[in-house]
């Protein structure tokens, strides 16, 4: 079996290596506008993937809305700089908390794109891509057991949201507060659930004789070609000047 | 009660076997069940019946090695498989003498496409890719799927689909004794006549074969049906509740 025949013609560590450099762009910078770059950059490039950047954001809309309420708050706390907006004498929006907020949105909106470009390529492939890169293989089974179970996360979350209104609680009739109470008690046996599911998969993976040996054989093989390179290069280099750029400005 | 016998040709005659099976749960005063006895030969179909919370999970569990080498528990007694006690083997040596499939194929698949399910164990065992390519085709012909679905995810497929891949995965690793826990439980009519066709023909291959059940309807595969009653593993008997109707005649048969 060969990369030709995964339903994506990009080597998945060409992926990572992206990923990577965006991510760590979005921790090390600080300057909004250098983050909006990368932002836009990463998005472009999520495009180029396939990626339906638009669907993720709306799927994720009420979680961005969470973020965006905190960074709201962290530039109303947050004192320096100009004072943009006071009420009474007392400053509510300084420019200082105004920029934290913002590159707090951003920071998210880069760490989401990033993770919708590695969902474009096949668990499996990322597993061995990682193990083709020397890395243990439990751990990259461990990395693609994880990713098999945000979508069951998920699903179990939905579940019991909806067996709970069929028994007749219509939760957006529920106020705020009480409907946050309400996720609260739900919480534990959709935990219990997801780890009752793990427990059971873990017990099916180790009687398919896992960890049998030190090593293992691969049935898929993986091969970097040109693109694959020039996503590389192109990433490694785009943040080397991004870097560059915000040491000069000393914004890192 | 079978009377399991010492020595090697308990592995010969009958790959698994089990002697004076007794289990409790930690911190757990009465055992689940205790003085089991089974022994299954080469070719044959024994289905165990029990009514639920009756511990035929756990019995399962226990003759597949799952306890006591992953799971813990109070384990007394002996479990054979090829004539080797499973508490002298490891995990993957367990794996690859036998196979068990679950109840709910959602917890027993996690990769993205069949090809890779049903490669994960050859993989796992350092088959080398030729052989393990041969081993998929070989295995998804076996269960009856068709090629069109090599690439398929898993998870997007029907239940008794995801039960085949289930099922094919463990078969790539060619263990010459099956254990079905409960697995036609999720099916439609179609999805459980096709298994149970598949079980068949996995015995007529000469493997040993127990199946856990709970459907009477399901047990016209069986060449002996147990049942797991107040803790003891015994023969069924006409008159108790676990079998009526048609299915009644094959518990007596």
């Amino acid at each position: 079996m060969t990369a030709e025949t995964s339903t994506d013609q990009f080597d998945p560590r060409s992926k990572l290596v992206l990923v990577m450099c965006i991510s760590s762009l979005a921790v090390l910078l600080q300057d909004a506008v250098m983050m909006t770059a990368v932002l836009a950059c990463g998005w472009l490039a999520a495009i180029a993937f396939g990626v339906d950047v638009a669907g993720i954001l709306l799927r994720l809309r009420k979680l961005l809305y969470l973020f965006a309420a905190m960074a709201v708050i962290q530039s109303i706390f947050t004192p320096g700089g100009e004072v943009l907006v006071s009420l009474g004498g007392v400053s509510l929006v300084t420019s200082v908390g105004l920029d934290r907020g913002v590159t707090i949105i951003l920071r998210v909106l880069i760490i989401v794109i990033s993770a919708g470009i590695v969902t474009t390529a096949s668990s499996r492939d990322v597993v061995q891509g990682l193990y083709q890169w020397g890395i243990p293989y439990e751990i990259a089974f461990m990395v693609a057991l994880a990713i098999r179970f945000l979508p069951l996360l998920r699903q179990e979350a939905e579940d019991v949201l909806t067996a709970v209104q069929l028994r007749g609680l219509k939760l957006d009739e529920v106020p705020l507060g009480q409907r946050l109470q309400i996720y609260s008690y739900l919480l534990m046996p959709m935990v219990s659930s997801v780890l009752g599911k793990s427990q059971k998969l873990a017990i099916a993976v180790e009687m398919r004789a896992f960890r049998a040996h030190d090593q293992r054989t691969s049935y898929r093989s993986l091969q970097m070609h040109g693109g694959d390179y020039a996503v590389m290069g192109a990433a490694v280099a785009a943040t080397a000047v991004f870097l560059l750029a915000a040491w000069r400005i000393g914004r890192i | 009660m079978e009377q399991v016998p010492d020595g090697d040709k308990t592995g010969l005659d009958y790959p698994l076997a089990a002697r004076g099976l007794t289990f409790s749960f930690p911190d757990a005063g009465e055992p689940l069940f205790s003085g089991v006895d089974l022994r299954v030969r080469s070719g044959e179909v024994v289905t165990i019946m029990g009514l639920s919370g009756s511990g035929k999970t756990t019995l399962c569990h226990c003759l597949s090695g799952i306890i006591p080498l992953i799971r813990p528990g109070q384990m007394s007694g002996d479990v054979l498989v090829e004539g080797v006690s499973t508490r002298q083997l490891t995990v993957p040596e367990v794996a690859s003498r036998l196979g068990i499939v679950f109840q709910d194929p959602d917890t027993q698949l996690f990769f993205p496409a069949v090809e890779d399910e049903i490669a994960f164990g050859p993989e796992n065992l350092c088959v080398p890719p030729a052989e393990i390519e041969l081993t998929v085709q070989r295995v998804m012909h076996t269960v009856g799927l068709p090629e069109e679905l090599r690439h398929r995810n898993p998870h997007h497929l029907s239940g008794g689909q995801k039960q085949l891949v289930a099922l094919a995965s463990v078969l790539s690793l060619q263990p010459q004794i099956l254990i079905f826990d409960e697995v036609m439980s999720q099916l439609d009519a179609d999805g459980k006549k096709r298994i149970r066709r598949l079980i068949r023909e996995l015995a007529g291959e000469g493997k040993a074969v127990v199946t856990v059940e709970h459907d009477p309807d399901n047990l016209d595969i069986a060449d002996r049906v147990k049942v797991l009653h107040d803790g003891q593993l015994v023969d069924y008997q006409a008159g108790w509740p676990y079998c009526e109707g048609d299915a009644g005649r094959v518990c007596r048969d």
